[in-house]
């Protein structure tokens, strides 16, 4: 039977890799997930509970014995500073304000397949957004990689499987819509201004793979090692404009294109172990941001006939990779027999994927009837992070409830980040900025058995 | 007394995060083979996971834990003067979750379910409002159907459910800078950025299902009225060719895949052993119907330049904003009806056999003048079969349904005269058919 159960477990991941295409963005990446990640510096790879591990680690959803729906709400808020010559200070976002719906589903099998798997479904959403696509000219100043990126819907499902001898994957999926669309103007005979406007929405799929182990220590502890996988993340903003309809004009059809949303390739490494009350995680989580290709897309493209044509290029920024390391510890107080009290704590360092020295963009100007460079004022600095949680679990009582509670403190170590645009409109033009900033965020989530 | 301070709270929480909202392709073709077979006469009959939809109050009826897979395949064949009109077909998987439990000792249960088309979430779909089209069919029902509920029975006579719906709507701008060549479109140097928001659309559904005796059940449901909207402005600054300035902002707004509120009161009844029959009577907000219209509103300012225009070229002049014609529409009670009979039954089989109709009177008035919003009455005829294993093998569900279903729409065809006769659409005669053919398998825990 556990030939059986191996073979499921490659249809689900088949399955997911089969479904995946390029993929989405996940305010996740940046804030964690779950009711207690968040809480233990976004570990999870090795320890999660409950529906988190659709994120964390598909695989650690095979270890769900109750059915269990989990509501939330989650807040972001982001003081951000740009400073220098030509810079505001102060770069305005609005918070980030989310609704938290998970649900753990055991799938009660019998036999050799009791207890062996599990499935979670989870949807994080704005409360006023499904995505934003903020995709600005380069010269104005923007913390791209960090504000906008938590707005955004993130719907998430999962299948473990324990396969025995302490071996569990899982395999799960993260979805997101992109916008294509077309807007064509025109002036029929009578002179009436008509417009055909088509808007879709398509969506995008993202695998998780999560594979966990518990090692066979004897000593009374659980020791696990993690590890998950998950695809890139891109929504994009597509639209053409074609007004060449509009009047004798010739007008080119401009696309209006750009990637509004991307979370890169991810790898996550962790070992974790509990003891008696006692719960301790380190892990660390590559990230594949070389193969970012930037936000902004050309409105107008070059035809092959004429591939030197003068369209303005967006500037081409090389985003590196990174490593995010990780640590967080749970501690259980038994408060009473039915009431579990749990303190989390943890802490994660984000090192910042874009270069300190920035290639200049282009831009026409009016003033000089050509086009010019101008500095990309594109900023983001290296994230110092620190959590702690608050949970309290009642067991075998009338309402079997669970409520945790966790806040985040990210601190932007300050850097400086340049731009040079030798050939602006009034002479060099460059920018150098001074990044400091903080993120603050907590959430509140309430389960209940069923 | 907790159970009814459980469901005020579910209200409530869904309340708060409902907005005006609904419009989906499970109302024209059903949801769930079971169900469209039996033309969707469910509302007091079903507890599976399209009880997300035909009622939510239905999901506290279930007993042990359900996951669904299915696919459905609607094929439209609807024709103007002979020529099929190219209505995009309906292909999506279907699926839904049903959890049952206990909380505080009432029975409760979570529902989830979910209609994904293959090839988009939704479109919106904006067109010149005198532009023939099949305004039920054509555009409103590609879209997604995603739907999240709860249900609790406070007495084993009563059941009480709720849940919220999520779509998107889009909000944006559009800022386009730089310098057009219109010698050498090419050799425009143009740029832009990007400000848009899909904004969350969530609405409510909410049900109750009441069991007279155990052949008779009624239910009632409301569901809310639901658009998506798209909104979007698109601002072009610059020069062109050196020649001139150029401002030109385009403004259009415009709402798609409306769906009114609706009201459903069905019935259940079990006259024989094996055999049930339902009716179900809908009530559609027809009248509050907004027509998928983009409303354009153009500023434009192009100076002339020195010298004056090249002869090749006629500006653009200013344009009038456009002038919406209103649409007649009028509420409509759509009837189901619905039989299902088990034809065979034993320790480890069961068989069904099913069938359903549905009569859709046309809601749009008379498409005399400008507007070509083509509809006609539907008849739809269904029939399914059913069947389902029980406990074959320990570790396999312990039951495992497999529902098929086949769904024809008649639309008659008929003519639209128009009043005048220098009208540039002209009299036309529109009707054809729809096939619904899908099926779903259900693992029951």
């Amino acid at each position: 039977m556990r030939a059986l159960a191996a073979v499921a477990a490659l249809l689900v991941a088949g399955g997911a890799c089969a479904f995946a295409r390029t993929a989405l963005a996940s305010p996740e990446d940046i804030l964690g997930y779950g009711t207690r990640s968040p809480a233990m510096g976004g570990t999870g790879a090795a320890h999660s509970e409950g529906f988190e591990a659709v994120y964390t680690n598909p695989a650690l959803l095979a270890r769900i014995r109750e059915q269990k729906l989990t509501l939330g709400l989650e807040e972001a808020s982001f003081d951000l500073k740009a400073t220098g010559p030509n810079l505001p200070g102060a770069v305005g976002y609005d918070a980030m304000k989310s609704i938290v719906i998970g649900v753990d589903i055991p799938i009660p099998l019998r036999g050799a397949l009791t207890d062996r798997i599990g499935a979670g479904i989870a949807l994080s959403t704005p409360t006023n957004l499904i995505v934003r696509g903020r995709i600005l000219y380069p010269e104005v100043p923007q913390f791209s990689l960090l504000p906008d990126r938590t707005q955004s819907v993130s719907v998430r499902a999962g299948l473990g499987i324990d396969l025995g001898w302490g071996i569990r994957i899982g395999a799960g999926f993260g979805a997101l819509a992109q916008i294509e669309g077309s807007a064509v103007v025109a002036t029929d005979a009578t002179g009436k201004v008509g417009a055909r406007v088509e808007d879709q929405l398509i969506a995008t799929y993202s695998p998780t793979l999560g594979v966990s182990f518990d090692l066979p220590f004897k000593d009374g502890a659980t020791t696990r090692i993690g590890f998950t996988y998950r695809g890139p993340l891109a929504a994009r903003f597509d639209v053409t404009i074609d007004a060449t309809k509009l009047s004798t004009l010739n007008i080119p059809v401009l696309t209006i294109a750009g990637l509004a949303q991307y979370d890169p390739p991810e790898m996550t490494f962790e070992l974790a172990r509990s003891k008696g009350a006692f719960a301790f995680a380190l892990g660390a989580t590559f990230k594949r941001w070389s193969s970012y290709p930037g936000a902004l897309e050309p409105t107008l493209t070059c035809p092959s006939t004429d591939p030197q044509c003068s369209a303005l290029v967006p500037a081409t920024v090389n985003y590196s990779n990174t490593i995010v390391p990780r640590v967080g510890a749970e501690y259980a107080i038994h408060a009473t027999k039915k009431m579990v009290v749990l303190v989390r704590a943890g802490a994660l360092y984000e090192p910042s994927p874009l270069p300190s020295k920035l290639p200049s963009s282009q831009a026409y100007s009016d003033a000089v009837n050509k086009a010019v460079d101008v500095p990309t004022r594109y900023f983001d600095a290296n994230r110092v992070v620190a959590t702690v949680g608050y949970g309290v679990a009642f067991h075998d009582t009338f309402l079997p409830l669970t409520l945790d509670l966790f806040a985040q403190a990210h601190v932007l170590v300050p850097r400086t980040i340049e731009s040079d645009a030798p050939n602006g409109a009034n002479g060099p033009d460059n920018s150098v900025g001074r990044v400091t900033g903080t993120v603050l965020s907590a959430g509140l989530l309430a389960g209940v058995t069923f | 007394m907790r159970a009814p301070s459980l469901v005020l709270l579910g209200c409530v929480f869904a309340c708060s995060l409902a907005r005006p909202a609904r419009a989906n392709p499970l109302d024209a073709f059903g949801f769930g083979s079971r169900e469209t077979a039996m033309a969707g006469a469910n509302a007091a009959d079903v507890q599976d996971f399209s009880a997300n939809y035909y009622n939510p109050a239905g999901l506290a009826l279930a007993r042990r834990m359900e996951l669904t897979l299915g696919y459905m395949n609607v094929d439209q064949s609807l024709y103007i003067n002979g020529l099929n009109s190219g209505v995009d077909p309906v292909r999506a998987l279907v699926g839904g979750l049903v959890a049952p439990g206990v909380i505080a000792g009432v029975p409760f249960a979570f529902g989830f379910a979910i209609h994904l088309p293959d090839d988009r979430l939704s479109r919106v779909r904006a067109e010149p409002q005198d532009q023939p089209r099949w305004e039920l069919y054509d555009n409103r029902n590609q879209r997604l159907y995603l739907a999240a509920s709860v249900a609790i029975s406070p007495f084993p006579w009563l059941q009480i459910g709720g849940g919220l719906s999520f779509m998107s709507s889009t909000t944006g701008s559009i800022d386009i800078g730089g310098q057009l060549n219109i010698f050498q479109t090419d050799n425009s140097q143009v740029r832009s950025s990007v400000d848009a928001d899909l904004t969350a659309v969530r609405y409510p559904e909410f049900g109750a299902r009441v069991a007279l005796s155990d052949k008779w059940a009624i239910a009632a449901v409301y569901r809310g009225q639901f658009q998506l909207g798209l909104s979007l402005d698109a601002v072009l600054h610059g020069n062109i060719s050196s020649l001139t300035t150029a401002y030109y902002d385009l403004q259009t707004t415009s709402v798609n895949n409306f769906l009114p509120q609706q009201v459903v009161l069905g019935n259940s009844w079990e006259p024989l052993k094996g055999l049930r029959a339902n009716v179900d009577l809908t009530w559609v907000n027809w009248s509050a119907y907004v027509p998928p219209v983009s409303e354009v509103n153009v500023a434009l300012n192009i100076p002339p330049p020195k010298g004056g225009w090249p002869a090749s070229v006629t500006p653009p002049t200013q344009p009038a904003p456009t002038s919406i014609l209103p649409i007649t529409m009028h509420d409509r009670i759509v009837p189901h009806v619905g039989v299902e009979w088990r034809a065979f039954e034993s320790e480890h089989w069961e068989a069904f056999v099913r069938a359903g109709y549905e009569y859709d009177k046309t809601p749009i008035g008379a498409q005399t003048g400008e507007t070509n919003y083509i509809d006609r009455d539907r008849h739809a005829v269904s029939l399914g079969l059913g069947g389902r294993a029980i406990e074959l093998i320990p570790e396999l569900p312990r039951d495992v349904r497999l529902d098929l279903h086949a769904q024809l729409s008649e639309l008659p065809t008929g003519t639209t005269l128009k009043t005048s006769p220098t009208d540039l659409t002209g009299d036309y005669t529109a009707g054809g058919h729809i096939w619904n053919l899908g099926a779903t398998l259900t693992a029951g825990f």
